[in-house]
């Protein structure tokens, strides 16, 4: 064979992917398009303009990677709401179970994804940084 | 035994079980929520309907129906099974469903079954009930929405625990329960009702929201505060005491528990319990490291006689045995003692002069089997609940007999039938001697009483107590001694109970020598259903007294101690649990011998008032933490390991007492199961126990009785017409002072109070809820008046467990008092 063929070839295959949209994601000033059933930080449902989530124990129960904790009290009303609720991400395994055991569908899965951070301490989100924004 | 056919098995039941009965103990299950086996048959739920062919194939509810001889049944047929599912939507029609906030959610019955029958649609409409909420009532929460009406209790709080607070109140679809005209729940908060309750109706407040069922580890254990000796099982999560949870599996009980039982174990996990050993620099109390601590007290722990100790009934046996090791052999101490050196005295004096043995010939099983029960003060019930549950059974489903002797009226006054004879307060022994005089006299005596060693004295000394010089005494008519005297000599079968401790003073081995006298002229001991029983106050004071943990052969009693602290013979103090300066009698004696000993070593869970005046303070630890066993006050020896780990540097009076043994002669005391076969070997009636034999149910340490009779000492109250006959006591939501530091009795009963009559209190003008000063000769106290109508008139009674109102400010340790009240 022509020793020139190949790298024609090459140049070649080089040449159509300038032509062609590019894979590299320009991130962070490019941003990805995160799927809908896309299983990222988990967030607490607020409903009249209280979170939903009746602390009945049902995600820490279910979670796998025990990362979940939950207290309950009792609030004026004497309805039952979680006083605590923190999530150790750097346990979550991002499974999902605790918003499908969800009772009162209090509790969802968002798109976050930039989970970093630079003390272990700043990875156990508390109740208010999981509430829906 | 009757033989029947379930399920296609044969299968044998006994005669008078039900078809549930025959089925349960032969491993069938019948799905059920209104049975209790303690309770009788109600059949309110319909859910354990069966097919007995013999019935024309009609539905029967088998919790209701006796068993008969070849009784074909089957439990699982596809009719049953429908019908049950109908009985569950019913059900579920008007429950909430709101499993995720109800704290039954996961030991509910209604949701298992729900579950279990796959009840997930409804073919029904209907709105869901509406009733107010009880949320005030800081121990039960009632919630009538979730109630299925099974009644359990109602049944539980009506043939148990003899109160009925409970009720069905309203009709048809209205009906719910409720307590008299809807009013609060206001009873003895024994909590048997959220215990059996199958649903969230009934829940424990102090409790609520704290954990869900199945995050809680179960550990068994032994209740700490009386001694009953009452089984219970602690939930713990993250090594928390979190509640106790209703086993019906367990003890002589059926898991059957008291207020301070079921809602007082807030003590073990406390926030306020002790952390680190302290000792006083400068005079401050400053934290040191155990080395340090054990150090100094070792050091202080020398001289032999001038070294005392004084211990709670509450120790294990293993460590009250090495805690009597140390003083003897390491210290060469005799001057030990524990309960304030007199509220065992019954046992350690009284019963061994009178029965050789210092137990009780009887135990807390022989009241159900007895055929009339003589109880000596009606205190008897707010001190031992659970064994006044079992008085309750025998009275109102046995049929037994019940006679009181009392200074006061009480809750067992108020049984079907029960006779309550009110003497002065003091005369107790008086009284019992009458009842032997009359017994005498009419000649019931057992046919061998003149054989018994002692007789002709005792005969003798009964000439000064004829019924009618007693009555006239201690204000019971001479009919009534009489009457009392027969009904007892002619019963079959007759039990004595009586309570001491530390309220109980006058309860000493005079009156267990007169109780002994009584069932032994007439024969009514060693056989079941008979004898005497002696109530210890603590969880473990049989044990305290079995293993010798009190003066003997010239060794200080308790009073004596506090009193050699004073003239400087004693040097050095431990105590260990104990609150003297609250619970010991005369406070100003007791402040003065601890402020003048020269060192001071408490070792307790809490700083308390005692603990303050400490030199070294040593955090011990609660039972739940601790390895050992306790003797109930009917000699059952049971295990208890730990149900949490030890809380922060806590260590057990155990391990504290063995570094201080290695410290002062460097011997190894090894480990508590060695040290319990050490007694095992030298403790009678305790032979071959071992911690695996005595496995959840412990056993009786038994010893054969020697009877004779003894003359009891009697001293007659000196009355003052002018004043109040003051008498001390137990409530029944405490027990000691330890209660104090359990939320659910300090909830119930936050403060002390002077219970006086009626009479009395419209003579003085006292108003309930007024603030009155009790004055005595030893000093006068702020106090809380209640007024009631089971006080009669001259007595008033304060109980004794509150540290802001010590009764030891007006109580010096005299069976009675006399005081004056003023406003």
């Amino acid at each position: 064979m022509n020793p020139i063929t190949p790298i024609i070839n090459g140049m070649k295959i080089t040449l159509s992917h300038m032509f062609m949209k590019p894979v590299t994601l320009q991130y962070p000033t490019e941003r990805p398009k995160v799927a809908p059933r896309y299983r990222g930080l988990q967030a607490l449902k607020v409903s009249h303009s209280k979170a939903k989530c009746v602390a009945c124990y049902l995600c820490p129960t279910v979670c796998p990677a025990k990362c979940i904790t939950v207290e309950a009290g009792e609030d004026a009303n004497h309805n039952k709401y979680a006083s605590v609720y923190e999530i150790d991400i750097l346990r979550c395994i991002f499974c999902g179970y605790c918003v499908e055991a969800c009772p009162v569908d209090a509790l969802k899965m968002t798109g976050e994804f930039e989970l970093a951070n630079y003390k272990r301490s700043d990875f156990i989100y508390a109740k208010e940084t999981l509430l829906e924004k | 035994m009757v033989n029947l056919t379930i399920d296609d098995k044969q299968v044998t039941a006994p005669k008078d079980s039900t078809i549930y009965d025959a089925a349960r103990i032969n491993g069938i299950k019948i799905p059920i929520l209104c049975h209790d086996k303690k309770l009788k048959p109600f059949g309110a739920c319909r859910m354990c309907l069966v097919e007995v062919e013999q019935m024309k194939g009609r539905q029967i509810p088998a919790c209701t129906t006796p068993v008969t001889e070849g009784m074909i049944i089957r439990t699982a047929t596809p009719e049953i099974i429908k019908a049950r599912e109908l009985v569950l939507e019913l059900l579920l029609l008007n429950h909430p469903l709101d499993c995720p906030v109800c704290d039954k959610a996961g030991d509910c019955d209604l949701q298992n079954l729900a579950y279990e029958y796959k009840v997930d649609t409804n073919r029904f409409s209907d709105l869901k009930f509406q009733h107010e909420i009880d949320y005030n009532n800081p121990l039960i929460e009632r919630d009538m929405n979730r109630c299925v009406l099974c009644g359990k209790c109602v049944r539980i709080c009506d043939e148990i625990v003899g109160y009925g607070a409970l009720t069905f109140i309203d009709r048809g679809i209205e009906t719910k329960i409720g307590c008299e005209f809807e009013k609060g729940l206001d009873c003895e908060f024994c909590g048997s009702c959220i215990s059996v309750c199958p649903v969230g109706s009934l829940l424990a407040r102090p409790f609520k929201h704290k954990a869900r069922f199945w995050a809680l580890t179960n550990h068994n254990s032994v209740c700490g505060y009386c001694g009953t000796g009452c089984n219970l099982t602690l939930g713990v999560k993250d090594n928390k005491v979190l509640t106790t949870i209703y086993n019906d599996e367990q003890g002589f009980h059926k898991g059957q528990l008291c207020a301070r039982g079921r809602f007082g174990y807030q003590f073990i996990s406390s926030d306020k319990r002790l952390t680190s050993p302290m000792i006083r620099r400068n005079g401050r109390m400053t934290e040191a490291t155990w080395d340090e601590a054990l150090d100094l007290v070792a050091s202080r722990l020398k001289g032999g006689n001038e070294v005392a100790a004084l211990a709670t009934a509450r120790l294990t046996n293993e460590e009250f045995s090495l805690f009597r090791k140390m003083m003897l052999e390491s210290i060469g101490s005799k001057n030990f003692d524990h309960s304030a050196g007199y509220a065992h005295s019954a046992l350690s004096k009284g019963f061994v002069r009178s029965f050789g043995v210092s137990a009780s010939p009887a135990s807390v099983l022989d009241i159900q089997k007895s055929d009339l029960l003589l109880v000596i003060k009606t205190d008897s019930y707010e001190t031992h609940p659970v064994v006044g549950f079992e008085i309750n059974m025998a009275v109102k489903n046995r049929g037994v007999k019940l006679n009181i002797l009392s200074d006061k009226r009480g809750k067992l006054s108020k049984l079907p039938g029960a006779k309550t004879a009110i003497h002065t307060p003091g005369n107790e022994v008086a009284v019992l001697n009458a009842i032997c005089k009359a017994i005498l006299d009419k000649k019931l005596e057992d046919s061998s009483a003149a054989t018994i060693p002692g007789f002709a004295e005792f005969s003798k000394s009964l000439e000064l107590f004829t019924p009618e010089k007693v009555a006239a005494q201690s204000g019971i008519p001479a009919e009534t001694i009489i009457k009392i005297a027969t009904d007892y000599a002619s019963a079959e079968k007759a039990l004595i109970i009586f309570p001491i401790g530390l309220a109980y003073s006058g309860h000493t081995e005079s009156l267990a020598s007169a109780a002994a006298n009584l069932a032994i002229i007439t024969g009514k001991l060693g056989e079941e259903g008979s004898g005497v029983l002696c109530m210890s106050e603590k969880n473990n004071g049989q044990g305290a007294v079995d293993m010798g943990f009190y003066p003997q052969d010239g060794g200080m009693t308790a009073q004596q101690i506090l009193d050699s602290c004073v003239d400087g013979k004693v040097k050095t103090l431990f105590i260990a649990g104990e609150n003297p300066l609250v619970s010991y009698p005369d406070s100003k004696k007791v402040k003065s011998a601890l402020d003048k000993v020269e060192f001071l070593v408490v070792s307790d869970l809490f700083m308390t008032e005692t603990a303050e005046l400490a030199d070294v303070v040593l955090p011990a630890c609660s039972y739940a933490e601790k390895e050992g066993t306790y003797t109930s006050l009917d000699r059952r020896v049971q295990y208890v390991k730990p149900a949490i780990r030890k809380l922060a540097q806590s260590k057990s009076d155990f391990e504290i007492i063995s570094q201080l043994i290695s410290k002062i002669d460097g011997k190894e005391s090894g480990t508590p199961a060695e040290q319990f076969s050490e007694i095992c070997s030298k403790t009678a009636g305790y032979e071959g126990m071992t911690y695996s034999t005595l496995g959840n149910n412990g056993a009786f340490a038994t010893t054969a009785i020697k009877a004779s009779l003894v003359v009891p000492e009697y001293t007659p109250v000196v009355a003052d017409a002018s004043k109040l006959a003051l008498v001390t006591g137990s409530v029944l939501y405490h027990n000691g002072t330890l209660s104090q530091h359990g939320e659910g009795p300090v909830h119930v009963c936050p403060e002390a109070y002077l219970e006086l009559s009626r009479e009395d209190a419209a003579r003085l003008l006292i108003n309930e809820k007024d603030q009155i000063t009790v004055t005595s000769e030893s000093g006068s106290l702020q106090l809380i008046a209640k007024v009631s109508p089971r006080i009669p008139k001259g007595v008033v009674f304060l109980p004794y467990h509150f540290p802001a109102a010590p009764a030891n400010k007006v109580w010096s340790g005299t069976a009675v008092t006399m005081v004056s009240i003023a406003k």
